[in-house]
């Protein structure tokens, strides 16, 4: 004869333990985006850029920061933490290489529970630029920017916590090459 | 009839019983070793022997569970030593670190390719972290133009 919990809980207890243990796996990895949508896009693009390091390579780059230089050792604090960093960035020789949807794959991925958008700035001129954060409670546990240009498309994803104000120190400061991602800004009168 | 000999075996005996007790008495109790059936034996012997294969394998498995412990944990601490160890490397450049109790925890096991990986690592760690600060305070100045322009345009 069968007992209670076979005949009437065993089902839905089953159920219960896979929706947690599947709450749980995304938990863990709730901050990574994923970005092999925008992969098709290299093939268009005049200049491509690729990066993904997952916890492993940060681990194994945190260690050749050297700790007697002062400003190594601050990335290496900043980057403590931080379990990965994916880019992808695309810059065109024509308009119109990419489409909305291209677009619209990943911030399908940043309206899930968690993510807030920080800054969205809207430009015909310079493009848009829009800045995601994940907050887990009162820590930042994710940042994700959507950068969208008529010749240009970057999304970078920084998974776990970080902090935005030393991270935008960063630009310019501890020998970091200058990148020239951006485009080229019309030139005013006065530099005419 | 006298039953004295079927109690006690006194007394006149029935020549019928005796005849009887000739026949059956070859088949009465004959102490002897107990002989299994050769597929018992062996059957048994096999169920002896598991348990110990249970046991070596558990010591086995943790003696590999541990060896890789040790392997991985020594892999980790052996890189900036390295780093030190092989400092006149012409592809990757001068040496990372500066650290002077290196050459005691010396692992042969890092090789160059190792190393070559963590540099180009940190090498694109630098490059996604230029990028997001480079975007991060586009956002900010490009936010602060607004707010700087929508205010111009307010009346007095």
């Amino acid at each position: 004869m069968k007992t209670l919990f076979q005949t009437k809980l065993a089902a839905p207890l089953l159920a219960l333990l896979l929706i947690a243990a599947s709450a749980a796996a995304t938990r863990a990895q709730d901050s990574r985006l994923q970005l092999s949508s925008l992969d098709h896009l290299a093939a268009k693009a005049s200049q491509s850029v690729d990066v993904n390091i997952d916890e492993r390579l940060m681990r194994l780059a945190s260690r050749v920061f050297s700790d007697q230089d002062v400003e190594e050792r601050e990335i290496k604090k900043l980057v403590a933490g931080i379990k990965g960093i994916y880019v992808r960035s695309f810059e065109f020789e024509n308009e119109g290489q990419y489409t909305a949807a291209d677009m619209e794959t990943i911030r399908t991925q940043l309206r899930g529970p968690g993510w807030t958008r920080l800054v969205n700035v809207m430009s015909k001129k310079e493009g848009n630029l829009e800045v995601y954060l994940l907050m887990n409670g009162e820590t930042v546990g994710g940042l994700a920017v959507l950068s969208t240009d008529v010749r240009e498309l970057t999304v970078v994803n920084i998974v776990g916590p970080v902090d935005l104000e030393k991270l935008a120190k960063l630009e310019g400061q501890f020998g970091i090459p200058e990148l020239d991602i951006e485009p080229a800004k019309p030139k005013t009168k006065n530099e005419q | 009839m006298n039953d004295d000999y079927l109690w006690n075996k006194s007394g006149e005996p029935d020549p019928q019983i005796q005849q009887l007790e000739e026949i059956l008495g070859t088949l009465r109790y004959q102490p002897k070793p107990l002989k299994l059936p050769e597929e018992l034996s062996t059957s048994r012997s096999r169920r002896n022997h598991f348990p110990w294969l249970a046991i070596a394998a558990t010591v086995v498995m943790a003696l590999l569970a541990g060896g890789l412990w040790l392997q991985t944990r020594n892999y980790d601490a052996s890189i900036p030593a390295v780093a030190i160890a092989q400092p006149a490397d012409p592809i990757i450049g001068p040496p990372l670190s500066a650290s002077t109790d290196a050459p005691k925890r010396i692992k042969p096991r890092v090789t160059n390719y190792d190393r070559r990986e963590a540099l180009a690592a940190k090498q694109q760690l630098m490059f996604a972290l230029r990028l997001a600060s480079e975007k991060l305070n586009s956002a900010y100045r490009r936010t602060q133009d607004k707010r700087s322009s929508h205010e111009n345009t307010l009346p007095n």
